[in-house]
């Protein structure tokens, strides 16, 4: 009996000797390490369309896009019940803490985007031999675009801000702030690389990726901004030159039928009913409230009503009921409830009708956001011709957006006539650069009116324009409010920021 | 080795004893003869090998099998009676009758043996810190959870619940917070090491739980002991006739200390003064008439039923014990569909199968269910159970319905803008429909050889099994806002195994008699694997519980699963040595090797040492009869904690969300978490002092402890900038903290004519906790109480996890007073709350309120001390105990008071804060005016919302009466309890929300130590009042 229990004994003291080697080897399992993440196209691709994750608006509140390019502008209110997000109002009010959730918001997705676009462009050096070149143009092009789009947003919003050209490390979190000149300089180059390499159109289940015609017009709008006004208008003609037509109905942009069509250079898309989750959320934000199950964020103002031009019979620019629902319009296929606002309006844009989403899955709506479109390229495009000195010039790319809008009448059956009023939207034909300018910034707030984009646009213009836009907020100090704050959390963790 | 054995040793040590003072009787004659029985005075169970001697002489006995002994004596002698674990007692002999000598069981005895790592050592000899809690001492508290029986029971172990809710997490923290990460002790229940055993056992199986606070007598365990060790060990059976115990209780538990909140005309008054000061439209008289006035605390908490039943039998024969036991416990929660059931069954069998060998084994099996409903926190986030019933029953507003006349619920108010869009918390509670299920084997087998004499070898191999199966509906319900649109159903599966493999040797050697040696060398590998499984779908057609489940669903389907896995791999080895029982040294040595450091990387060696002085037995002090216990004791050592993520070196590429290109969903895969190849364990190094007394033969016991516990390499995060993206930091060896303490375990026992008898027993621990380093790295913020707004901050110098906000310092009271104090915004008005300047860009006060400059440190939710107060009566059959237990000195953040006193929308708020809120100059500088539009100044988080976190709580009281042996002789009993209880009978606090005793919130719960003491309104502890008996047959 003894006998054997000592080589028992001895068989277990070897036994243990082998499974401890084992045991400590336990590599991680279902989940990649980076350093050997880019072996295949498959894989690259994956990391690419992480980097256009951040752009949806699954959720309202955690991509507050919205917040700072509208409801910051003379175009729309917070709305919603009064005291729910107190930190979109602050916003409405200039009372605007470095703490705001939409400050931190719209930062933090854009830098996690340009972290993800960075992840792709370190991951596909030169000699990375395992993604073949071809694969790899098109995806360094990609992420380039997709960088130069977050960086463009920030820099809109914030001003001067880190420059990040590589994902951080665990000893390289920190960034300093570099002058919005580098940071313009640096969405013209990634624009101008990505031009090269993609493609004009995408087909099949590509369609949505980046083009040539979104990086091209991106780097026109970025011209704008910098008011490079002949660059701007020579990059518009490139994107002209591709194809892109404005759609005959104005509606077709903000319709989910008539998605990616010709006049849609880059859209953020949302599809509803796909698991996980990938609908707009911004249906069930800005839907009103009580019946049609929304939260009625985001009115649009009675300013921005009185913004749409009327023909000399009274009969107003079609894209006022397209854009906004108010008193005796119907509300898609809903009748139109003033208890729902308290401006008196609602928006139309982002929402689809009740037939399309009922309300039982009212976060999960089919609509694209419209980021660039063609409609936006030409009214840049004529604002560039017009402030580099030729206004004749401007004249042409402007009135193809006004004819589109008054020619509703020619497709749009719902208008009641097949004629287009007399006088209504008249193609212009002054050349006083000044009338001019004046003339295209009005056109610009109609057409891209709840865009998201009025209140850089207002800023864009100047002290005089903006102060005389926001007359109604005491709070509103150019100087002060010509860009958002740099969040607190950045500024309290980045210690290089003000280096 | 097992108590098993050490317990037979005792008996061959004291029947040895025994034939030596028998000789030394027979060398006198000339007495009489004494007969009687020890019985445990408790439990009136047989004493074997008790020993029974003739004061001032030789001449003693050992009592046989069933406790009877017979004794010759001279006429007036006094016996005095001795036995393991017994208070001595000494009696005049009876000649005439049968004597029946009932000892007491001792609260410190010197020949107490207590579990330490790998083996047991005799109390008296221990050089390390170590606190003992035994069975009697948490006999039927009513509480479902052994980690909950910790609290108050030993000094330095601090419990806290993370809330009330029947099944929630413990926390249990030793000898304070020694890093920002995972602080929860290493558990080791029966030598199994586990870290959810101990919530898949029965209180009602504990023997004895051991906490090893000190590097010296947990370094033993190496890499996993910084945090320290709890060592559990579970009844077992003894050797003797079957032997059947029942206990049983009953009760009900009801709620208390609700918030006096506004009722409908304070509130509809309240309202109207904002909306006046604001220029809103009031709450027109119209409707104020017809208004409901709801009490939703009320709604939401009702009495509900505890109960619990254990029994077991037990008993064994010379090779073989067994204990064969059972326990259902039962708690339902105060708040509808939140409760906790366990049931039990165990076997343990220890038996010899020769001189040579003997093998044993322990099975726990379980099965739990826990219910759950929003126990804490605002919903925010993902993974937590949603937003907190209660909060949500704090500010509806009380002039809404709960239901309207056909019996539905209301959820949206006919006027959300006068009445609030809170949910109904009746209806929010009623549609919870989250399920956890457990079911567990923890147990072990073991094989124990003595192949020569003082030499043991054991290979001992565990394993703790665990499936947790979760299922949650969620149900669409309410009539006018559609909740969970559509409907969904989740479940989700996870199977953990977890083995250990332990060798071990122990070896006695003692040399010329008064050197004495004990050697422990072993190896142990320990595996750990988690796999899961999960899956949901939306839009069922029927929502009744038949038709939950996931082929129902006709909607969107998700799926998912993964595994995690790690190993460690150690050697150990010890040497306790002993100088004639007065000079005591130990000295321990592990070395371990773990899976989560990157592979070229894993191994470290941990070593722990330390010394004690029986001063009691140096012969300048044997003469002080009164003092029978001097001992010093200073030990210091190195421990590791392991309980980093499992990955931590590697750099993880993960899905990070999908993207509908062409309206086909695309996946992305990004970086998640960045790793650090160069990551290793967090260190602690312990120093600890200490001094044990017993006095008037351990009537009066007292431990005291100074420590100080330096823990270095602590993994941080270091604080992202949001500009460096989204995916998670790579936490590197960074950080540094100290904990030092003084801690104080008191017991003393007596009685007044040997009738009346007490006991008290108190513990008192002190914890002085600062972050020593960040290694330059930014503060690191925690606790999320608004959009990126933390209310904590962990910096250098101060208490991890400390509160860092504004400074309320009152309340304008005039508009010069706006005027001439700092700038706090746009909107500020008298009767808002004004705050303190503290800096500026330039540190010097700048005249601007802002939370960069101004924010700073207010206070931490450490406390400052913690004690525990124990004290049993007794007469006769009727015996009392009282158990108070307390923290001093942590703050807490009434986050839900920036809800409930904030007053910015349409919630309803305190009757203080509705009633007593700023009006004129002079009217208050506690509650500022009522107003939406200051309210963004008046709740911006201060140390308004920062109320003390100190208590005082008479946790338990309980009333026993032990029926006479007459009586329960004639039903065949041996001895027969009954009790009555009551739990969290009063508290005084000076916290105005429902409870002090919270640990976390879910929204917090992911940052750990470094965001605990904020209340979103959480779920409160009960009052619970129990009936029950044991009995014993």
């Amino acid at each position: 009996m003894k006998k054997h229990l000592y080589i028992v004994l001895a068989g277990v003291l070897v036994l243990a000797e082998t499974s401890c080697k084992k045991a400590l080897d336990q590599p991680p399992l279902g989940t990649y390490q980076a350093a050997t993440f880019f072996n295949s196209t498959a894989n690259a691709k994956s990391a690419i369309n992480a980097a256009y994750v951040p752009l949806n608006y699954g959720d309202a509140f955690a991509n507050e896009e919205w917040v700072l390019g509208d409801v910051a502008s003379d175009d729309a209110v917070k709305g919603g019940l009064a005291g729910d997000q107190a930190d979109i109002d602050n916003i409405n009010n200039f009372n605007i803490l470095n703490t705001n959730s939409a400050v931190e918001s719209v930062w933090g997705r854009n830098y996690d985007g340009i972290s993800k676009a960075n992840f792709v462009l370190d991951g596909l050096p030169a000699d990375n031999k395992t993604v073949p070149d071809a694969d790899k143009a098109l995806l360094i092009g990609q992420a380039k675009f997709l960088r130069a789009y977050y960086y463009f947003m920030l820099t809109i919003n914030y001003g001067d801000i880190p420059l990040r050209l590589q994902v951080a490390s665990a000893d390289n979190l920190n960034a300093p702030k570099v002058p919005q000149a580098q940071i313009y300089a640096q969405v013209e180059k990634d624009c101008t690389e990505a031009a090269v390499a993609l493609p004009n159109v995408w087909t099949g289940a590509d369609i949505g990726r980046a083009t040539k015609g979104a990086a091209l017009a991106l780097l026109a709008k970025t011209y704008l901004f910098e008011a490079k006004y002949a660059l701007s208008a020579q990059t518009a003609q490139q994107v002209e030159a591709l194809g892109y037509a404005l759609t005959n109905k104005f509606t077709d942009n903000f319709s989910a039928a008539t998605k990616n069509n010709s006049e849609a250079i880059f859209s953020i898309l949302h599809t509803s009913g796909l698991s996980p989750k990938q609908g707009n959320g911004l249906n069930q934000a800005f839907a009103p409230r009580g019946a049609l199950n929304g939260y009625g964020f985001f009115q649009p103002t009675q300013s921005l009503v009185d913004n749409f031009e009327k023909s000399p019979a009274g009969v107003i620019d079609p894209r006022l009921d397209y854009t906004v629902g108010r008193a005796g319009h119907p509300y898609f296929d809903s009748s139109f409830d003033p208890s729902w606002t308290a401006t008196g309006y609602i928006t139309k844009k982002q929402i689809q009708p009740i037939s399309e989403v009922p309300i039982s899955t009212k976060g999960d709506g089919n609509l694209n956001v419209e980021v660039l479109r063609f409609a936006d390229l030409l009214l840049i495009e004529a604002e560039a011709l017009n402030e580099s000195g030729n206004p004749g010039a401007a004249l042409l790319p402007l009135n193809r957006v006004r004819k589109r809008a008054r020619e509703s009448y020619l497709y749009d059956s719902t208008l009641g006539s097949s004629i287009v009023p007399t006088g209504l939207l008249p193609d212009i034909t002054t050349t006083d650069q000044s009338q001019l300018r004046d003339i295209i910034r009005k056109e610009r707030r109609s057409e891209l009116a709840l865009e998201f984009s009025r209140y850089y646009d207002v800023i864009r213009y100047g002290n005089t324009y903006a102060t005389n836009a926001l007359r109604d907020l005491p709070n509103f100090n150019f100087t002060a409010n010509k860009f958002f704050p740099i969040p607190y959390s950045e500024i309290s963790t980045n210690k290089l920021l003000g280096k | 080795m097992s108590n098993f054995t050490f317990k037979l040793k005792w008996k061959v040590l004291a029947t040895a004893l025994l034939i030596m003072l028998c000789f030394g009787w027979e060398s006198r004659a000339q007495s009489r003869t004494v007969i009687g029985k020890v019985t445990d005075a408790v439990s009136k169970e047989a004493l074997i090998g008790a020993t029974v001697q003739v004061k001032g002489t030789t001449n003693g006995v050992a009592t046989d099998i069933n406790g009877n002994f017979k004794l010759n004596a001279k006429d007036g002698a006094l016996l005095e009676i001795k036995s393991v674990g017994y208070l001595t007692q000494t009696v005049n002999a009876d000649f005439v009758t049968p004597m029946v000598i009932k000892l007491s069981a001792s609260i410190n005895n010197l020949n107490e043996v207590v579990v330490v790592g790998y083996a047991t050592q005799k109390k008296v000899d221990l050089t390390g810190a170590v606190s003992i809690i035994k069975s009697s001492d948490i006999a039927n508290l009513p509480v479902g959870g052994a980690d909950q029986i910790l609290q108050g029971k030993a000094a330095g172990v601090s419990v806290t619940q993370s809330t009330g809710a029947p099944g929630d997490g413990i926390n249990i923290r030793i000898r304070g917070v020694g890093t920002i990460n995972d602080n929860s002790p290493l558990y080791i229940i029966d030598g199994i090491p586990t870290k959810n055993g101990i919530n898949e056992i029965s209180p009602n199986d504990i023997e004895t739980i051991s906490v090893l606070k000190d590097a010296s007598s947990a370094a033993i365990y190496g890499a996993r002991a910084s945090n320290g060790v709890v060592i559990v060990t579970t009844k077992k059976g003894k050797n003797g006739a079957p032997r059947v115990n029942v206990n049983a209780y009953t009760g009900v538990q009801t709620s208390q200390h609700l918030i006096k909140m506004a009722n409908t005309s304070q509130y509809v008054t309240a309202y109207n003064t904002a909306a006046t000061n604001d220029g809103r439209p009031l709450i027109p008289a119209s409707i104020i008439a017809g208004l409901p006035d709801v009490n939703w605390q009320k709604e939401v908490l009702k009495p509900a039923v505890i109960n619990n039943a254990q029994a077991s039998v037990s008993g064994g024969s010379e090779n073989t014990t067994y204990i064969v036991s059972a326990n259902y416990f039962a708690q339902n929660g105060l708040i509808k569909n939140s409760s906790f059931d366990r049931l039990n069954l165990r076997t343990a069998i220890n038996s010899s199968i020769s001189k040579y060998l003997s093998m044993g084994t322990n099975v726990n099996l379980g099965y739990s269910k826990n219910r759950q409903v929003g126990t804490s926190g605002d919903g925010f986030g993902s993974g937590n159970p949603g937003a907190s019933v209660l909060r949500y029953a704090l500010f509806r507003t009380p002039a809404t319905p709960v239901r309207n006349s056909a019996g539905q619920f209301v959820d949206l108010p006919q006027n959300p803008e006068f009445f609030g869009d809170g949910l109904n918390p009746v209806g929010f509670a009623d549609n919870f429909d989250r399920n956890f299920m457990g079911y567990s084997v923890l147990g072990n087998v073991f094989l124990e050889l003595k192949p020569i004499k003082n030499l043991r070898i054991k290979t001992d191999f565990g394993t703790n099994f665990l499936i947790t199966d979760y299922k949650q509906f969620f149900a669409t319900w309410g009539i006018d806002r559609f909740f969970n649109s559509p409907n969904s159903l989740a479940q989700s599966n996870t199977n953990l195994f977890d083995y250990n493999w332990t060798n071990t040797a122990t070896y006695d050697w003692t040399l010329a008699k008064k050197n004495v040696f004990n050697f422990l060398i072993g190896s142990e590998v320990i595996k750990s694997n988690s796999r899961a499984l999960g899956a949901s779908r939306t839009l069922f057609a029927d929502q009744s519980s038949t038709f939950q489940y996931l082929d129902n669903g006709l909607g969107i389907q998700q799926n998912g699963s993964n595994q995690v896995h790690s190993g460690l791999f150690s050697l150990f080895s010890r040497i306790n040595y002993a100088y004639d029982n007065k000079y005591l040294a130990t000295f321990n040595v592990r070395r371990d090797g773990s899976s989560r450091l990157d592979p070229s990387n894993q191994y470290g060696t941990f070593y722990g040492g330390s010394l004690g002085w029986r001063l009691d037995q140096e012969e300048f002090f044997k003469n002080i009869r009164q003092i029978s216990l001097l001992k010093l004791r200073a030990g210091i050592g190195q421990l590791g904690n392991q309980q980093i993520p499992e990955y931590a070196y590697a750099t993880l590429v993960q899905n990070s969300g999908y993207y509908p290109f062409n309206g086909i969903s695309n996946q992305g895969n990004s970086i998640s978490v960045l790793g650090n190849p160069k990551v290793r364990w967090e260190t602690s190094t312990q120093t600890d002092v200490g001094l044990d007394i017993g006095l008037f033969n351990s009537a009066l016991s007292i431990s005291a402890d100074y420590y100080i516990k330096n823990t270095s390499g602590v993994l941080l995060p270091p604080a992202k900038p949001s500009s460096a993206g989204g995916a998670g930091s790579a936490t590197v060896n960074a950080g540094g903290v100290r904990n030092q303490g003084f801690e104080l375990e008191i017991g003393y026992r007596g009685n007044i004519n040997g009738k009346f008898k007490y006991e008290f027993i108190g513990n008192f621990a002190t914890v002085k906790n600062t972050v020593t380093s960040l290694a330059g790295g930014a503060p690191i913020v925690g606790g999320r109480i608004d959009n990126n707004y933390y209310a904590t901050q962990t910096q250098v110098g101060q208490p991890i996890g400390s509160f860092y906000l504004l400074q309320q310092t009152g309340i304008f009271q005039n508009a010069q007073q706006v005027f001439t104090h700092a700038y706090q915004g746009p909107n500020v008005k008298p009767g808002d709350v004004m705050y303190k300047d503290i800096s500026g860009p330039n540190g010097v006060p700048d005249g601007v309120i802002d939370d960069q400059y101004d924010r700073t440190y207010v206070g931490s939710p450490i406390p400052k001390f913690t004690y525990g107060l124990t004290s049993n009566f007794s007469y006769g059959g009727v015996d009392l105990s009282l158990f108070f237990q307390g923290v001093y000195g942590n703050k807490l953040y009434n986050q839900v008071n920036t809800d409930i006193e904030g007053f910015y929308r349409a919630f309803n708020i305190t009757e203080r804060a509705a009633t007593q809120a700023w009006t004129t100059d002079g009217s208050s500088n506690q509650f500022p005016r009522l107003s939406w539009d200051g309210a963004t100044n008046n709740k911006r988080p201060s140390t308004r919302f920062l109320e003390s976190g100190s208590y005082l709580r008479l946790k338990n009281i309980q009333l026993g009466y032990t029926i006479s042996d007459r009586v329960t002789k004639k039903i065949k009993l041996s001895s027969f309890r009954l009790f009555v209880s009551a739990q969290n009978v009063f508290t005084i606090t000076k916290y105005t929300g429902i409870d002090p005793e919270i640990y976390t919130n879910s929204n917090s719960a992911g940052d750990g130590v470094r965001a605990v003491g904020i209340d979103f309104g959480t779920y409160p502890s009960a009052r619970t009042f129990t009936a029950g008996f044991n009995a014993n047959f």
